[in-house]
C-alpha cells in the first residue's frame, strides 16, 4: 500500500529539488540558532521543590489546576495543529530558514504542553477535559491545521492570525502578569515559556515584514480576514481566556473564574482587569504594526472590553 | 510525477479531513513508559551542530582535491536522504493528534522533538558539504531525483494505511538501517570531526529506532490479521522498491547512475571521511533485514525472503 498509492499517484510527489539549505533570511536563521542554545527541560529546569501546593487555600489550588490544565489544552493545540505549517513550508518549498526554525518551534510547544501538564499535576491533578467538553469549537481548536492545508488561505494570513495575533496576545498577558506569579516554580515556568514565545512571535513579524513589499491587495485582504477571524471567532469565544467568551459557551462559572482566582493566589493566570487593560493595548499595537503593510483592522466590539 | 504546491496541499487537506479529531479527554499520563523515557532522554541529550562539533579542527585543505570532492558528493547526497525525515515525522505527529487526544501522548511528545533532531542532522550534512567545497542542492540526474523523493509524509497521514505499517517500514526498517549505517560509518571514519558528527547523529538515531520498536511493541499484538498483512506488505514494498534501488546505499543505485556516487563513497570511505565501503554497506543491509525478520517474528509476523540480483537472497 505504501508504494502502490505512489505509483497510482494517489500520493502526490513534492517538487523537492533543488533542495536549498543555505540561510536566506538571516534574522530567521538566527532564531533557529538561538533556539538550539536555549533548550530546557520542564522536568529539571523548574524549581518544583518550591511549588509547595499545601501552603495554598484549596479553592486557589483548584483554580490553579483548572488554569494550568486549560493552558495544557491550548499548548497541545500548538503541537497538534501548527506542525501542519511545517509540512506546508516543505510542500511549497519555502526558504530553508523557515523549515529549520519551525522544527524547533514544534519541539518548544511540546515542552510547553508537558510543563503546563506537570504544573497542573503537581498542584494536585490535571483535568483532562473541560467540565462540558466541546465536540468542536472555541475551547478545542484555533483552526490553524485546517488553514495550513488550505491552498486558498495564504501563508501570510496564517502567520498574521496565529503568530501576530493569537501568540502575541498570549505573551502580552504573560508579560503583564508575570510579576503577580509569586510562586517561584510558577514564575520560572512562565519565564521559560515567555522566552520561547518571544522567538515564536519574532519569527512571524520578521517574515511578514520581509514579505510586505510583495503583498498584493489579495494578500492584504487575506491577512485582514485571518486576523479578524482569530480575534472574533477564537479570542472572543474564549479559546485563551474563558472570561472573554461573548456567548458564554459551556464553561461553568468556576472554570471562567479560575484564571482570576489562580492569579490572585500567585499561581499564574490573569484577572479580568488585566484583560481590560492588555487586550485593547494589544489590538492597538497590532493595528499600528500592520498598517504599513496596508492592513486595516476594524474596530472590534466586545460586551466587556467595549469598542477596541 | 512532481506536483504543484496547491495540488499537494489539496491532497494533504483531503487526508486531514478524513479524520474526525476527538481532542478530549486529553490525556498526558504516560502509557508507554519506554517512549516517555526516550522523550526525556531527547531533552537531556540535546546538542547543537554549530557548537558541539569541533569545526575549527576540520581542515579540508589538507585533503587531495579528488578526495574532498568525493566527500562533498557523499555528504550532499546524505543531506537529500536526511531531509525527508523532517516532513515524515511531522506528518506522523499530526496523524497521532488527529486520531485521538486520549491516546499516544508519549509518542506525540517524542515526535514533537524528532523533526528538530532531523533538522540538526541535515544541518550537519550541509555544514560538512559546505566545508568540503560546497553543498550540492540538486542531484541533477532525473532518475536520482525520483529515487530520493517519495511521498512518505503523505503516507503518514493516510487513514487507510495503519500507522503501525508506517512505523514498521519507516522506523523499524529504515531508521534501523540508518542507525546501522551510521554506526558502521563511524567505525570506519578517522577524521575526528566526522566521527563526532556521526556519533551525535547515531545517538539520536538510537532513540528513533527504540521509538519504533517501543511503539510497535505496544500496538502490533492488537492488530487484526489483515492489518498485520499490511504491515508486512509495507516493509516489503520499502525493501524492494526503495531500499534495493539505492535510497540509502550508493552501491545499490541503478547502474546507469551509480558510478559517480559509488566512487565518491568508496574514496570517502578509504580516507575515513564518514562513509563506508560498498562491501560493508551490503553487509549492513543484510544484517538489518535479518534483525528485522527475527524481531517481527515475536508478534507472529513473517517477513519473506527478498531476492536481489547483486545481493542474492536475503
Amino acid at each position: 500500500m505504501l508504494l502502490q498509492k505512489e505509483h497510482a499517484e494517489t500520493y502526490v510527489q513534492e517538487h523537492r529539488y533543488p533542495l536549498s539549505l543555505a540561510p536566506e533570511m538571516p534574522s530567521v536563521w538566527d532564531l533557529w540558532q538561538r533556539s538550539k542554545t536555549l533548550e530546557w527541560d520542564p522536568q529539571v529546569d523548574i524549581p518544583w521543590e518550591s511549588l509547595n501546593p499545601e501552603q495554598y487555600d484549596p479553592d486557589a489550588i483548584l483554580a490553579a489546576r483548572r488554569y494550568w490544565s486549560r493552558r495544557t489544552w491550548g499548548e497541545y493545540g500548538a503541537i497538534s495543529e501548527s506542525p501542519a505549517l511545517l509540512l506546508r513550508f516543505n510542500l511549497e518549498n519555502r526558504l530553508p530558514d523557515l523549515r529549520f526554525y519551525f522544527t524547533m518551534r514544534t519541539q518548544e510547544e511540546g515542552r510547553h504542553a508537558e510543563a503546563s501538564w506537570l504544573m497542573a499535576e503537581r498542584l494536585g491533578g490535571y483535568f483532562p477535559q473541560p467540565e462540558n467538553p466541546p465536540t468542536a469549537g472555541a475551547v478545542g481548536t484555533h483552526g490553524v491545521r485546517r488553514m495550513a492545508f488550505d491552498p486558498d488561505t495564504s501563508l501570510e494570513g496564517i502567520f498574521a492570525a496565529l503568530v501576530c495575533a493569537a501568540e502575541e496576545i498570549l505573551i502580552d498577558v504573560f508579560k503583564a502578569t508575570l510579576h503577580k506569579a509569586t510562586n517561584p516554580a510558577v514564575r520560572r515556568l512562565m519565564q521559560l515559556i515567555l522566552r520561547d514565545e518571544v522567538r515564536h512571535i519574532a519569527f512571524g513579524w520578521k517574515c511578514l515584514d520581509a514579505w510586505a513589499p510583495t503583498f498584493t491587495p489579495e494578500t492584504v485582504t487575506n491577512i485582514e480576514t485571518a486576523v479578524i477571524t482569530m480575534i472574533e471567532n477564537v479570542e472572543f469565544r474564549g479559546y485563551r481566556n474563558l472570561w472573554l467568551a461573548i456567548e458564554g459557551g459551556d464553561a461553568t462559572p468556576e472554570e471562567i473564574d479560575a484564571d482570576r482566582a489562580s492569579c490572585e493566589a500567585g499561581l499564574g493566570g490573569n484577572t479580568p482587569e488585566d484583560e481590560m487593560k492588555v487586550f485593547p493595548d494589544f489590538v492597538k499595537k497590532i493595528r499600528a504594526r500592520m498598517a504599513p503593510w496596508g492592513v486595516e483592522l476594524p474596530l472590534f466590539h466586545h460586551p466587556r472590553l467595549g469598542a477596541i | 510525477m512532481e506536483t504543484d504546491p496547491a495540488s499537494l496541499l489539496k491532497a494533504y487537506q483531503g487526508q486531514e479531513k478524513a479524520f474526525i479529531e476527538r481532542r478530549f479527554p486529553l490525556r498526558f499520563t504516560p502509557e508507554i513508559p519506554v517512549i516517555r523515557e526516550l522523550y526525556n532522554q531527547a531533552k537531556g541529550l540535546r546538542w547543537d551542530p554549530t557548537t558541539d562539533i569541533p569545526w575549527a579542527r576540520f581542515d579540508p585543505d589538507a585533503l587531495a582535491d579528488d578526495v574532498r570532492e568525493a566527500a562533498r558528493l557523499t555528504w550532499s547526497r546524505r543531506a537529500w536522504s536526511t531531509y525527508p525525515g523532517i516532513g515524515e515525522n511531522t506528518a506522523l505527529l499530526v496523524r497521532l493528534c488527529l486520531e485521538s487526544g486520549a491516546l499516544g501522548m508519549d509518542a506525540k511528545l517524542f515526535l514533537s522533538f524528532r523533526p528538530a533532531e532531523e533538522a540538526k542532522h541535515l544541518e550537519v550534512c550541509f555544514m560538512l558539504a559546505e566545508r568540503l567545497g560546497g553543498y550540492m542542492a540538486d542531484p541533477v540526474d532525473i532518475e536520482l531525483r525520483e529515487l530520493s523523493n517519495h511521498p512518505f509524509a503523505q503516507a503518514a497521514l493516510d487513514k487507510e494505511l495503519p500507522i503501525e505499517a508506517f512505523v514498521a517500514a519507516l522506523g523499524a526498517l529504515d531508521d534501523q538501517l540508518e542507525l546501522n549505517l551510521a554506526t558502521a560509518r563511524l567505525q570506519s571514519s578517522r577524521n575526528e570531526v566526522m566521527r563526532q558528527a556521526l556519533r551525535l547523529i547515531a545517538t539520536d538515531k538510537q532513540r528513533h529506532v527504540m521509538f519504533a520498536w517501543g511503539f510497535l511493541d505496544a500496538r502490533l499484538s492488537a492488530l487484526a490479521a489483515a492489518e498485520k498483512a499490511i504491515v508486512i506488505d509495507a516493509i516489503c514494498e520499502l525493501v524492494e522498491e526503495v531500499i534495493f534501488v539505492g535510497y540509502r546505499n550508493a552501491c545499490l543505485l541503478p547502474s546507469t547512475i551509480r558510478e559517480v556516487w559509488l566512487e565518491a563513497d568508496e574514496l570517502a570511505a578509504k580516507h575515513g571521511l564518514g562513509a563506508s565501503s560498498a562491501e560493508m554497506e551490503r553487509r549492513i543491509l543484510r544484517v538489518t533485514v535479518a534483525q528485522l525478520r527475527e524481531r517481527l517474528a515475536v508478534w507472529g509476523l513473517v517477513l519473506p525472503q527478498f531476492e536481489h540480483t547483486e545481493l542474492g537472497i536475503i
